[in-house]
């Protein structure tokens, strides 16, 4: 039993029991609704979840350095509104280079923030607060009350949100799916081979022992910004690529999904610890609670945010609970393989062997 | 011999201190040189400059006999010079393996896990330890997170080592794996800069020691050549009898008696009466449990189990406010973060725990009143300071400790505990503070004295109860109690740690 | 004699304010000769009024190193409640009551969990902000009530005391008394020190859980004042009532030079800062800048109150620096 503890973390129990989590609800959800189980309900959640996750993956960047970013709302409206302005004044210009503006200039807004955080020594609540207004007023002033709508978009865009990667049954998996996916999957890797991906985890953990340990701690933080804001530049395209129609408060309350994706996905807000398919997770229970909900009979679409609430809060009180219990386990079996010394050699031989 | 790292004429001032003065310093491969000094003598900033902190005013640093400069940790452990201290800076989230290698300077941006875990077991073997490289930091015993540094400043083939107090905290099982871990580093042309305040350490694994005071250099030698009175008397620069002395009191009735106390997994069956003016001194390790003891007297941390009485009727304490209520006031160790607020000032600081006693009918906080209490305390504790309105934070570490006390003699207690009272306070203030102690103890007052400073528990007790891994280990009369049956007693009989 | 406030602090970060207040304000008056007139004054306040109310409570639960993300959405749901109830039938009267009473309740939940549990209020009011609103929509969903009494629509607009409407007078009253207990009762002591170090409050016998739990009730009652009052003013409640409120008011507060951190700041210059803000947007509203470039400037205000201080020390670091290297 003790060696467990070696290669399950706390963290880790806590992820799998969302699994679990969305089992059941969406156990639940299919006796409650008629045709539950379809392909209609799957898409219809999958593309909700899509924004939300690249979004989440983001901003658990920012927070594993024990900072935060709510300032996505406003990149997301801005880059969309960009990319969406530059794609209806050149119709033909090539997909990559349309994603390609809209990262580019979610990355430039996110290195705003990460300067003025890094090298001006703001707290990143203010920061991002400031530029959440700012950069939502600068989107206003620049758009003089024009809208982006579908007819103005190349027919490609119109046509994305339809297209199939591939179909598992009746399941078809979308593009914006598979960029979400393919973003966590990246992310993750990057976090768990990268050594910059464990010093991320580093400064978050502990910023004196980083700073003692020499680690480019003021380098690491930009960066984490200037990605969340490139996330949320992507994210603002997907949102463009749904919608088709971008008014000026486009992606408005987008960084409290976020950050509630993140938080529900076991990323500790103090920083140090969370992944990638912690924030999936987080945004697959809240997309299929939401989506879930819309169609439930005799529950008034309006119960929603009042449940989603009510969840992130138990979620973060989960963390503070059930974590602190299975650490105080793993922590007890520690000490007791310790004190057993015999019986631990044992293990350790038995292992080896 | 050429010695890797010698300082030559460093000298460093902050407003008002001169921490150090043309200090010199040399460090030899292979050796363990223990260095000395009271609190403020200028061993952490000696440290600090070394580590790449703190930079210098005037003196340079030679590695291999060439001058370097050490602009910040990262160029320290560029030049090989690593430091473990008392409270390990390990990243809680990560594991032992990330670690032992996250600061490394690589050449690849990629993380070879199996590699890593790989070097990470060599290097524990080769410290002949059993520890996992795979568990995380998070669940690591204190003793266990030094040895992860160590393995640290191993990996980085580091040839200066400093270990800053890495004892003070360690059951004596724990100290003996640390020095074990020390020879082996030794043999391998390790030069250690070794810090304790515990002589027995000193001599049990020191090669040269150097004692510092007031920030100068007073002495180096072979251990050899010196004697545990003569370092002393260095430290502190005059005979050691000289500054404890306890006038002789009545002992009244009896105030309170603790049964059974114990709290699991810390400590358990503790047993001790303390009467009116009598002076109760808790000696033991660092670790030992006695802040425990007294947090649960304090009911900062309520004890589980096991009976207090306090004048003849029994009482569950739950909170420091009804500890207060009740008469007990409690002197933190750490005075700093716990016992004061910093940025307020030295009136604010001393009115808080009693703060009702200054509110007009409305609720209003009656300033003058605040004002003539803060200086009377002033005045009768000779708090040094130009204005009772300034900010506790910017007194000296002894006019702070004062502070601390006015603030809970305020209250008027009956049982008053003090949690290191002397600690990191120089030597003027410090007998100042045994005289306020002894005076207390005239007026009535129960006092409950932890401290580490074994001739300060000696001097200034009338019983002293000594603890160990959470056990009373006994309490000994004033006459009785020497410094060998104190330390027999906190140690246990042999240094090696038997289990039952 | 004991100083009142501390004037260090106060020196710097509040003279400043002032400063740059008393610009805008001789602006105004060149821009536009009605500005000093009493009832463009209270037109001034008036137009945020219910904002500024709740700034006052939300000054104490940054000071005590605290945040609550959620009182936009309590403002909502009180208003909410109110017009609900008093679409069933229920007297108005009883309405309000019912509203402050659930203000009450969402403060006892934020409350609960960050004072007794010790969760991240960050978090915990996060959850409060969507819950609350969530709630509010249940109760309203998609329509919009009115036609409430007309003694209750006049409470939002006709003046009450002199020119002074209702809920001015309130924020006047909750001011004073506010200004009083921050920087003269025990309880305000207590809010700085456990803002400061809660620990130390703690070892100190501060009652940390009571006071940071009366904080959060006091902060959803005011909210769920602010948000009647609101509903008030408007004549009618959406669910969107007060959406996205809380940065505005937190803005407010931090550009008042009290730290995000705790233990720092003055009512004083929350007062300066929320004059500041609304001669600010009433000088934009004259030169007909929009409400949109009036956030932004807001918003990087806020960053530059935080940002000019760290500069400046860096400057006077570097200055004494080289100053020494010269010597």
């Amino acid at each position: 039993m003790y060696r467990i503890r070696h290669y399950i973390r706390p963290e880790q129990i806590r992820e799998f029991s969302l699994i679990f989590i969305i089992m059941l609800a969406v156990l639940f959800f299919g006796t409650q609704i008629d045709g539950y189980y379809s392909a209609r309900t799957f898409n219809r959640i999958a593309a909700s979840v899509a924004i939300i996750t690249v979004l989440a993956a983001g901003q658990t960047l920012v927070i594993l350095t024990r900072n935060i970013d709510l300032s996505i709302g406003s990149i997301v409206g801005f880059a969309s509104y960009f990319a969406g302005q530059q794609l209806s004044a050149n119709q033909d210009m090539h997909p990559l280079i349309a994603v390609g503006i809209a990262i580019g200039f979610g990355a430039l807004l996110g290195s705003v923030n990460g300067l003025l955080v890094v090298y001006g020594r703001v707290p990143s609540i203010i920061v991002t607060l400031g530029t959440l207004a700012i950069y939502r007023g600068v989107l206003v002033d620049y758009a003089q009350a024009k809208t982006i709508t579908t007819d103005m978009m190349p027919t490609w865009l119109v046509d994305l949100p339809r297209v199939n990667l591939f179909t598992v049954g009746e399941i078809e998996i979308r593009v914006m799916v598979g960029v979400a996916v393919l973003v966590v999957i990246a992310f993750q890797l990057c976090l768990t081979y990268l050594l910059l991906g464990r010093r991320l985890y580093a400064i978050g953990s502990n910023p004196d022992a980083a700073r003692v340990a020499g680690l480019p701690a003021r380098r690491i933080v930009l960066l984490a910004y200037i990605l969340c804001g490139a996330l949320a530049g992507l994210g603002g395209f997907m949102f463009l690529v749904r919608f088709g129609t971008i008014t000026v408060s486009a992606g408005v309350g987008l960084e409290l999904s976020a950050v509630a994706a993140a938080v529900v996905g076991g990323v500790n807000i103090f920083g140090g610890a969370g992944t990638m398919f912690g924030a999936l997770f987080g945004a697959v229970v809240i997309g299929t609670l939401e989506q879930s909900l819309l169609r439930m009979p005799n529950v008034s679409e309006f119960v929603r945010d009042a449940l989603l609430g009510l969840f992130i809060l138990l979620a973060v009180a989960s963390d503070a609970v059930i974590l602190q219990q299975l650490r105080s386990l793993w922590a007890r079996w520690a000490r007791e393989a310790r004190e057993t010394p015999a019986a631990h050699s044992e293990k350790e031989s038995g292992h080896a062997s | 011999m050429q010695p890797i790292l010698k300082l030559e004429n460093i000298s460093k001032a902050f407003p008002g201190v001169k921490a150090l003065d043309h200090v010199e310093f040399e460090l030899f491969p292979g050796e363990v040189h223990a260095l000395l000094g009271e609190n403020g003598a200028g061993k952490s900033t000696l440290i600090k400059i070394m580590t790449g902190i703190y930079q210098p005013d005037s003196g340079q640093i030679l590695l291999d006999g060439h001058p370097i400069k050490i602009g910040n940790s990262a160029q320290a452990q560029g030049y090989g010079i690593a430091a473990i201290y008392q409270e390990p800076l390990v990243f809680p989230d990560l594991n032992v393996a990330e670690n032992i290698f996250i600061g490394h300077r690589v050449k690849g941006a990629f993380v070879d896990w199996r590699k890593m875990y790989r070097e990470a077991d060599d290097i524990l073997a080769r410290l002949g330890v059993s520890l996992d490289a795979r568990s995380q930091a998070r669940g690591l015993t204190l003793a266990q997170q030094q040895t992860v540094e160590i393995a640290k400043a191993l990996s980085l083939n580091a040839r200066v080592l400093i270990m800053d107090e890495p004892t003070a905290s360690l059951s004596a099982h724990e100290v003996e794996q640390l020095f074990n871990l020390t020879r082996v580093l030794r043999e391998r042309g390790v030069a250690i800069l070794f810090i304790s305040h515990r002589m027995d350490e000193i001599f049990e694994i020191a090669d040269r020691v150097t004692v510092f005071r007031d920030g100068q250099q007073i002495s180096s030698k072979p251990i050899a050549e010196i004697t545990r009175d003569g370092v002393i008397q260095d430290m502190v620069g005059r005979k050691l009898e000289s500054f404890f002395a306890r006038n002789e009191h009545e002992q009244g009735e009896l105030m309170l008696s603790v049964r059974n106390l114990g709290k699991r997994g810390i400590f358990s069956d503790i047993n001790f009466d303390i009467h009116r003016g009598e002076v109760l001194g808790f000696a033991g390790l660092v670790g030992a449990g006695r802040t425990d003891v007294g947090l649960a007297l304090f009911g900062v941390e309520p004890a589980d189990s096991g009976e207090i009485i306090l004048k003849g009727s029994q009482q569950q304490i739950r909170s420091p406010e009804q500890a207060q209520a009740l008469g007990i006031a409690y002197v933190t160790e750490d005075r700093r973060q716990l016992g004061l607020t910093l940025p307020m000032s030295i009136a604010a600081n001393i009115s808080l725990p009693s703060l009702r006693k200054y509110l007009s009918a409305v609720g209003i906080i009656r300033r003058k009143a605040e004002q003539a209490t803060a200086e009377n305390y002033r005045q009768r504790l000779s708090i040094r300071t130009p204005s009772i309105w300034q900010e506790a934070g910017k007194l000296s570490g002894g006019n702070q400790q004062k502070v601390v006390l006015s603030k809970w003699l305020n209250t008027e207690p009956q049982l008053l505990i003090l949690d290191e009272p002397t600690r990191g306070i120089d030597v003027g203030a410090k007998a100042e503070v045994h005289h306020i102690i002894d005076q207390l103890a005239g007026q009535g007052m129960g006092i409950m004295l932890i401290s580490s400073d074994l001739p300060e528990v000696l001097a200034m007790s009338d019983r002293i109860l000594v603890m160990r891994e959470g056990q009373q280990m006994g309490i000994f009369n004033r006459e009785e109690a020497t410094q060998e049956v104190v330390i027999n007693a906190a140690m246990g009989q042999s240094r090696s740690d038997v289990k039952v | 004699m004991p100083p009142s406030f501390k004037w260090d602090s106060l020196k710097r970060w509040e003279t400043l304010l002032a400063v740059v207040l008393a610009v805008v304000v001789i602006f105004n008056i060149s821009q536009s000769s009605v500005f000093l007139r009493v009832d463009n004054l209270v037109n001034l306040f008036m137009l945020h009024i219910e904002k500024i109310i709740v700034v006052l409570i939300m000054t104490l639960i940054i000071i005590n190193g605290e945040i609550d993300l959620s009182v936009a959405s309590v403002m909502g749901l009180g208003a909410c409640v109110v017009a609900n109830l008093y679409e069933r039938g229920v007297s108005m009267e009883a309405a309000i009551l019912v509203g402050l009473g659930v203000g009450a309740l969402c403060g006892i939940i934020n409350g609960f969990w960050v004072a007794y549990v010790r969760l991240p209020s960050l978090a915990v009011t996060l959850a409060g902000l969507i819950a609350y609103h969530g709630i509010a929509e249940m109760l309203v969903e998609d329509r919009s009530i009115g036609n409430f009494p007309d003694w209750f629509n006049q409470l939002g607009q006709k003046a009450l005391i002199g020119p002074l409407p209702l809920s001015l007078v309130i924020f006047f009253i909750l001011f004073i008394i506010f200004a009083a207990v921050l920087h003269f009762s025990a309880f305000g002591r207590y809010v700085f020190v456990i803002g400061n170090n809660r620990e130390a409050a703690r070892y100190s016998g501060v009652r940390v859980r009571q006071v940071k739990m009366m904080l959060y009730i006091m902060s959803g009652v005011i909210a769920s004042l602010a948000g009647i009052l609101f509903a008030a003013r408007l004549g009618a409640v959406r669910a969107s009532t007060a959406e996205g409120f809380e940065l505005d008011i937190i803005t407010v507060v931090l550009l008042g030079g009290v730290s995000i951190f705790g233990g720092k700041g003055t009512l004083a210059g929350v007062g300066l800062s929320i004059m500041l803000v609304l001669c600010l947007r009433n000088g934009m509203n004259l030169l007909s800048i929009t409400g949109n470039t009036q956030s932004t400037v807001i918003g990087v205000l806020l960053i530059f109150s935080v940002l000019i201080p760290n500069l400046t020390q860096d400057f006077q670091g570097f200055w004494n620096r080289r100053r020494m290297i010269a010597k």
